[in-house]
């Protein structure tokens, strides 16, 4: 071991750092202090060895003594190690935070020496970097004022982390209105015109002050008659691509925030062809490229449409051929192709036929989580296209059984996007279903679907009814055998809403068709039948609808914060969803119930024990009078099915049935009904009147 | 619109076939040259920029107070940043990643891939001086855990381990790592991320005037014959030949 080396040992290093005891003085302090800066600068390992041996706290309270004497040199040493420390290793950002370095080196920026400030601004910076440290809380006074007089400063260094502080704080409207109204806009916007770095760091707290807060964004929009936001124009024009890109992103905040800026065609156009140049390049700038991209197009069918016409998806899919890719890179590659799929059918063809299918498989064993998930996005928006179902691109093992196996996968965030895909393929399986049983796709599903987590519940659900759908009897019975009739009618009660009416759909998917597979309904003493009379009863409840409300306003409230970083629409959209499952379920069951009575004299029966139970409970009417009297159409149609359906004149006890009906009133209200304003409902009310007058008529002649 | 000015663009191209080109005589072209004002701070500046990217620190000082122009950047980092591409040029690697550390610790933190070139330069040094089991010790300590982090970098590893395994180091596959053109490699990647950290332009202005002008005179020639410059280090105005 050369001698060198041995004099510099880590252990022995450490011991010298410090103040006090075993630790060393003046110079020999200095040159251990460095020793250990230059060997973990740059160096994961050496990073992680020195955090074991106890190396941070040491350095802190260095810095601290050499504060109260004043030694610059030791300073400089003791900042840039402990921001090396925070850079690139998690261990090491929470070492710094817990030996309270944050303060100290705060402290060290109003020093008179440039050098000093350089390191501690230089050393705050990368520990603002991280994700685990604390947010600066501008919302505080004197920390604004803090931010504030760091902006103004001369050195580059120090506004550069006081922007990088704010694109890691801000993030609630409070705290955007807060930096906004502080005038910290208009000095960013200043600084946008000073050296590169500076610039970069401007770009990106600008982007965080304006996201997702159209009044805030509007403002920036008004900076100086509009030239701040035509300065941002000019620099996605800019010679560097780091700042074209981090230019793009704060347009598209703007954008998103706003909806009346940077709105003409001619500007967006401009910024999708300028991102999918950026893609190009190596390192960040092209890394986060399709980010922004799929970020810019997201759900406006125009700018799809824009994307595909300067060759988006094949220049995305280029990069599969070009050799392996980088997590982060591929990453963005998939979802940007996912979202260009969403929607367009052109954009599915063409990706099928660049033949780079083959490479999103392979991505869904990829390392890392996220590009899993992204595979998954991609392909379950490729599965949106029925031919490419048709044509089989998607069933084959090579894509099922990859697919299958991230079911298993240990994040759920993989195995939610897995089941989104599965869901899109499934509906075509056509003669492959069986792949997906044998690769023990089924079992895997109804473990999923009994769940804790109701996102992992609800999607498999989903993913069973697909399966279902115009499968043929011996499928149906093997899924069926799997699930289980009691778990089943468990998941028909569920406690959600949406994974109720999944629920559901399975079991009309399940009953369709053939008359066989009815009697899986009717199995374990009805099981399924009593299930969909429990939902239908509190259904038409009077408190349900409040129950509903309240259910939402909860759920909202935690929407609200989980959504805060996404745009509002997702929000509206998830509200919407909500609303309609609440709507639909009663409507879904009670389809369910007019299909059943379809059936047989002994399915007819089973039907109207539930709408008329032979015992009375009490004087409650049947839960069909309430939703008879629904104001949605469709409730009111499905209900009169069920009704038709049960009077139809085949069998000996229709006229039992007329009378039980209308002994329970409910022959009384489908009177009223005559001129209903849907035309579907009045026509259906008639057919049913004229059966049930067909009875009274011959029950007057007898 | 674009259309219409590839088809335009083509027609151009056709002409001089049939009608003979335009031709600017070399008096007038001199006066419409003289026509054109350049700025001499334009001018110092370009030069100053020149002098400070390529590091001519004791010129750029003296032009400096010759001509009065400013430099964009504090030029004692001019001599820190020659410091670390000499001590490259001459294989004191470790002492040069120590000058950048002190210059700027976030440059080596936040470039992984330099941080390599550099640790990799180390290691084709010590192959040089042929202290083999120095070399291993090092690749194995230094660089290993760099090449698990990513691909290609064990792949560079790789290839530079594989000096050890030649007699004739200088006449081995990958005999051009001990060149000098790779410590020049090394030397110039190190003085490019230093200019980046501080906010200046890794090239300088003047390369990219002069391709601009031989660019300029070349969609020129295609529509003109006119007194043209050949020859940049002299700029002399050659007679246009008809």
């Amino acid at each position: 071991m050369p001698a060198s080396a041995t004099a510099n040992r880590p252990e022995e290093l450490v011991e010298r750092l410090g103040v006090g005891g075993a630790a060393a003085e003046g110079e020999a302090l200095l040159k251990a202090l460095r020793e250990v800066k230059n060997q973990i600068i740059g160096n994961k390992t050496k990073k992680l060895l020195y955090l074991h041996l106890g190396a941070v706290p040491r350095i802190v309270s260095v810095l601290a003594s050499a504060e109260g004497g004043g030694d610059a040199a030791l300073i400089v040493q003791a900042a840039a190690a402990i921001g090396s420390f925070a850079c690139g290793v998690e261990d090491g950002v929470r070492a710094v935070l817990d030996a309270d370095a944050v303060p100290q080196l705060t402290r060290i920026l109003s020093y008179p020496d440039e050098k000093v400030v350089d390191a501690g601004a230089r050393s705050l910076r990368m520990i603002f970097q991280s994700k685990l440290t604390p947010k600066y809380d501008v919302l505080q006074e004197k920390n604004m004022k803090f931010l504030l007089s760091l902006l103004y400063r001369e050195n580059e260094n120090v506004t550069e982390l006081a922007a990088s502080i704010i694109a890691h704080s801000c993030e609630r409207h409070e705290e955007q209105k807060a930096l906004c109204d502080a005038g910290v806009l208009q000095r960013l916007v200043k600084l946008l015109g000073g050296p590169l770095n500076q610039r970069d760091a401007c770009l990106e707290s600008i982007e965080a002050i304006v996201r997702n807060n159209s009044e805030v964004a509007q403002k920036f929009a008004c900076i100086d008659n509009g030239k701040a936001l035509s300065s941002l124009i000019e620099l996605i024009q800019d010679r560097y691509p780091r700042t074209r890109l981090l230019a793009c992103i704060c347009l598209i905040a703007i954008r998103h925030a706003s909806p009346c800026y940077v709105q003409e065609m001619q500007i967006k156009t401009k910024l999708i062809l300028i991102l999918i140049e950026l893609l190009e390049e190596p390192g960040k700038a092209g890394d986060e490229a399709p980010f922004a991209l799929t970020n810019l197009i997201m759900d406006e069918e125009e700018l799809h449409k824009q994307a595909i016409s300067i060759n988006a998806v094949e220049k995305l899919c280029n990069f599969f051929y070009k050799g392996p890719i980088e997590a982060r890179r591929l990453q963005g590659i998939l979802l940007a192709l996912a979202e260009l799929c969403s929607k367009l059918e052109k954009c599915r063809s063409q990706l099928i036929s660049l033949q780079v299918l083959n490479f999103i498989v392979d991505a869904l064993k990829h390392d890392c989580t996220d590009v899993r998930t992204a595979a998954c996005s991609c392909i379950r928006n490729i599965s949106r296209s029925l031919k490419n179902l048709s044509a089989g691109h998607l069933s084959s093992e090579t894509v099922v059984v990859p697919l299958v196996q991230l079911l298993h996968d240990e994040s759920s965030s993989v195995q939610v996007a897995a089941l989104g895909a599965i869901c899109n393929v499934a509906v075509n399986f056509a003669t492959r279903k069986s792949v997906f049983i044998q690769c023990g796709g089924v079992s895997q599903l109804v473990q999923l679907a009994k769940s804790m987590d109701s996102t992992l519940r609800l999607k498999s659900v989903w993913a069973l009814r697909n399966l279902m759908f115009l499968a043929d009897r011996k499928d149906k019975e093997c899924v069926l055998m799997e699930l289980t009739v009691s778990n089943l009618a468990s998941l028909i009660c569920d406690s959600e809403h949406p994974i109720q009416e999944q629920a559901l759909t399975l079991v009309s998917n399940l009953i369709d068709g053939c008359g066989d597979t009815f009697e899986h309904a009717f199995a374990e003493d009805s099981a399924i039948i009593n299930a969909l009379t429990r939902i239908l009863h509190s259904a038409s409840s009077p408190g349900v609808c409040m129950q509903a409300c309240n259910q939402e306003a909860e759920s909202t409230n935690t929407l609200v914060q989980v959504l805060h970083l996404f745009a509002m629409h997702s929000l509206r959209d998830l509200i919407r969803t909500f609303y309609r499952c609440i709507e639909m379920l009663p409507i879904k069951g009670m389809f369910l119930l007019a299909n059943i009575a379809a059936g047989n004299e002994f399915h007819k029966e089973v039907v109207l024990n539930c709408l008329v139970p032979p015992q009375p409970n009490g004087n409650n009417p049947s839960f069909i009078i309430k939703f008879l009297q629904s104001k949605e159409n469709l409730l009111r149609v499905a209900s009169v099915w069920c009704i038709v359906n049960l009077t139809y004149r085949d069998g000996l006890c229709s006229s039992t049935r007329v009378a039980r009906l209308r002994d329970a009133g409910i022959i009384s209200q489908i009177k009223t009904m005559v001129n209903d304003p849907c035309l579907d409902c009045k026509l259906r009310v008639r057919m049913a009147l004229e059966q049930c007058m067909d009875f009274e008529n011959s029950e007057h002649v007898h | 619109m674009s259309l219409s000015w590839i088809f335009l663009g083509q027609l151009d191209s056709i002409e001089p076939m049939s009608t003979s080109k335009k031709v600017i005589t070399r008096e007038e072209w001199e006066r419409k040259l003289k026509d054109v004002k350049i700025r001499k701070e334009d001018m110092n500046k370009l030069v100053m920029n020149f002098l400070v990217t390529e590091g001519y620190v004791e010129a750029a000082e003296k032009f400096r107070i010759e001509s009065g122009t400013e430099p964009d950047i504090d030029l004692a980092t001019i001599t820190d940043r020659m410091a670390v591409k000499k001590a490259v040029q001459s294989g004191n690697v470790k002492d040069a990643i120590e000058k950048v550390n002190d210059l700027n610790p976030m440059i080596l933190d936040t470039n992984p891939q330099l941080y390599f070139h550099l640790q990799q330069q180390r290691l084709i040094e010590l192959i040089r001086i042929g202290k083999v089991e120095e070399a291993l010790e090092f690749a194995q300590e230094e660089l290993a855990p760099r090449g698990e982090e990513n691909q290609s970098f064990l792949e560079e590893l790789e290839r530079t381990v594989a000096l050890l395994a030649f007699e004739d180091v200088k006449n081995c596959p990958y005999g051009e790592l001990l060149d000098v053109s790779q410590r020049l490699k090394t030397a110039s990647e190190v003085n490019a991320a230093i200019l980046t950290s501080q906010s200046h332009e890794k090239d300088p202005k003047l390369p990219s005037l002069l391709k601009m002008l031989i660019w300029a005179q070349n969609q020129l020639e295609e529509k003109a014959a006119y007194p043209r410059i050949n020859n940049l280090s002299t700029a002399v105005l050659e007679d246009p030949t008809i």
